[in-house]
């Protein structure tokens, strides 16, 4: 588990550090998008939904031997996202993050990323909670659980079908490891699987914008 | 606009799909189970700490396991074997201490104290009753740092009378006594292994420490003699050595432990305060209150919980009915390693008391 993070992370780091690039247009836009995703640990389930806004992207063209050409585009976005995940016997855990993603697009239509950021945390206790008082009065306590303050951090990849044709719908996996904080005085960690599908609502507004991405390619 | 209609017929379809989906959501009644499997938390002073209930609950009869540690978790002793041999005739209940196994907070480390834990303990039993009833009959079980717990739970008030008897499995009632008992075991066997020519170079740096580390332990020696302790029991052949990490890897899953909040918290506990608390804390002096029906299992080459630290508490306590039984294939573990001497030890102690 841990050496498949530090492969997706050592990926995405290296997809973000830019290399001798011959040519290096910036494309201005907004691609907003939505997610749903199935979000599991092991045999535990979840689902996380979130929105994404790109607010920045270079379009790269390498030039390589035999003058063949390697064309990608670097993107920033910004998400938010809200997830949550079901552990048996030990907690629900509803969480809300917002995350700096980089990512890197392909021609192809093959994408990685790399995201990380902040967020918050309320877990819900899987099992009646008993509360015992100083005269031995036993209540339950309701919606009993605990807040915490959430890193998250993850690497992932994908296929954006829009590459190919207009279908403004990418599916992708992502490993993320979330990190809570104050947990039991020290820090809890949890390693997440994401299986989903994207959905770009620029086919809704702004298809001119998406035609242009799509010939600056050509 | 599109209009429905339904026919009665349909509507009684309805009615009836709906009950049924409804009764399946009903849940079970925990105490009248022969093989529940029933979760709760108890919260206290900062932690709400997992209590796992499995096994035969409707028969009334429960185990109350003090896990070992500190910061060791209840699920570690969960085993298939315990589900198939006792849980088939009894309850066996699971506590997770506070800052261990499924247990959770926030900024609670200062709460982990020794006094916090029998409080803790105290608020357990309350639950078990008022969730299982009055009229259950609780037999504690601890393992080794539970033993500590254990032993200073049943000479307070009286505490012991809330249980029907008391298994002792490679428990540590006496910490500075079980640092010299572990020294003094840690030399003789060492120096009849090194006779006999036997994982000599090992033994000899065991022997070295133990000659240079005379007595009046510091933590700091105390958790190297414990160190020392657990390796020598690889050495020894006559002991049934089990590979912990498949078995447990193996329930982990089934058993849907949280591995990683099982492991931040030992991390913690294990480097806590409380370990420095503990280190002085005896009950010898004060084990002769204890006159409940009590059970100690030991292993013959436990160098961790010397097997005369188990008659240090046999010889000690006033109960009548009493028995020791010292395991000639176990180490530490016993409950893993004479899992059959275990299981039929503690069923023949209940059933005669019950």
């Amino acid at each position: 588990m841990f050496r498949t993070l530090v492969i997706l992370a050592l990926i995405s780091v290296s997809n973000i550090c830019s290399g001798q690039s011959h040519s290096v247009s910036i494309v201005s836009g907004r691609k907003p998008a939505i997610k749903l995703s199935y979000n599991s640990s092991l045999i535990y389930p979840g689902v996380s939904a979130g929105a994404e806004y790109m607010f920045k992207e270079k379009e790269i063209v390498k030039q390589k031997r035999k003058s063949k050409q390697n064309c990608f585009a670097r993107e920033q976005l910004i998400t938010m996202n809200l997830s949550w995940y079901h552990h048996s016997g030990f907690h629900d855990n509803i969480y809300l993050t917002s995350e700096w993603v980089a990512r890197k697009t392909r021609k192809s239509g093959y994408y990685s990323e790399f995201s990380a950021g902040p967020g918050y945390s309320r877990t819900f206790l899987g099992g009646t909670t008993y509360r015992v008082g100083e005269d031995g009065s036993i209540s339950i306590k309701k919606h009993a659980g605990y807040n915490y303050a959430v890193v998250t951090t993850g690497g992932g990849i994908g296929y954006d079908f829009s590459s190919r044709n207009n279908t403004p719908v990418s599916v992708f996996t992502k490993m993320n490891l979330i990190l809570m904080y104050p947990y039991n005085s020290t820090i809890y960690f949890r390693p997440v699987l994401e299986l989903g599908v994207r959905l770009n609502t620029i086919i809704f507004s702004e298809i001119k914008h998406k035609d242009d991405f799509s010939d600056n390619f050509k | 606009m599109i209009s429905l209609t339904i026919s009665n017929e349909m509507k009684l379809k309805i009615i009836f799909i709906s009950l049924l989906i409804l009764a399946g959501c009903q849940k079970e009644d925990p105490s009248s189970s022969e093989h529940g499997s029933d979760t709760f938390y108890v919260e206290n002073n900062g932690s709400s700490m997992r209590v796992l209930t499995e096994g035969n609950i409707a028969g009334k009869v429960f185990i109350l396991l003090i896990h070992g540690g500190p910061g060791a978790s209840a699920y570690i002793y969960n085993t298939d074997y315990i589900s198939e041999n006792l849980e088939d005739k009894y309850a066996m209940v699971y506590w997770d201490q506070r800052n261990s196994g499924a247990s959770q907070g926030n900024c609670n480390g200062k709460n982990l104290t020794f006094d916090q834990i029998l409080d803790d303990f105290t608020k357990v039993i309350q639950v078990l009753k008022k969730r299982y009833g009055n009229d259950i009959e609780i037999f504690l079980l601890s393992h080794s740092f539970g033993g500590l717990i254990a032993t200073g739970f049943l000479t307070t008030g009286n505490n012991q009378n809330l249980f029907k008897g008391y298994i002792n499995v490679d428990g540590s009632h006496n910490y500075p006594l079980n640092d010299t008992l572990t020294r003094n075991m840690l030399l003789t066997i060492g120096k009849q292994e090194v006779m006999n020519n036997l994982h000599t170079d090992d033994w000899n740096a065991i022997i070295d420490y133990c000659n240079s580390h005379a007595g009046n332990f510091t933590q700091h020696e105390s958790l190297k003699l414990e160190k020392f302790a657990s390796q020598a029991e690889d050495y020894i052949e006559a002991v049934k050595h089990v590979k912990y990490f498949p078995i447990i890897l193996g329930t982990s899953i089934s058993g849907r432990y949280p591995i990683t909040s099982v492991l931040v918290n030992l991390l913690y506990s294990e480097n806590s305060d409380l370990n420095k608390e503990i280190s002085t804390k005896e009950f010898s002096s004060s084990l002769g209150k204890i006159t409940i029906p009590s059970l100690v299992l030991f292993g013959k080459y436990d160098f961790v919980c010397p097997p005369e630290l188990g008659l240090d508490f046999y010889t000690r306590i006033s109960s009548r009915e009493k028995k020791m039984v010292i395991s000639p294939v176990s180490g530490h573990n016993l409950i893993y390693q004479d899992k059959e001497l275990f299981s039929r030890e503690v069923t023949d102690f209940i059933e005669k008391l019950r």
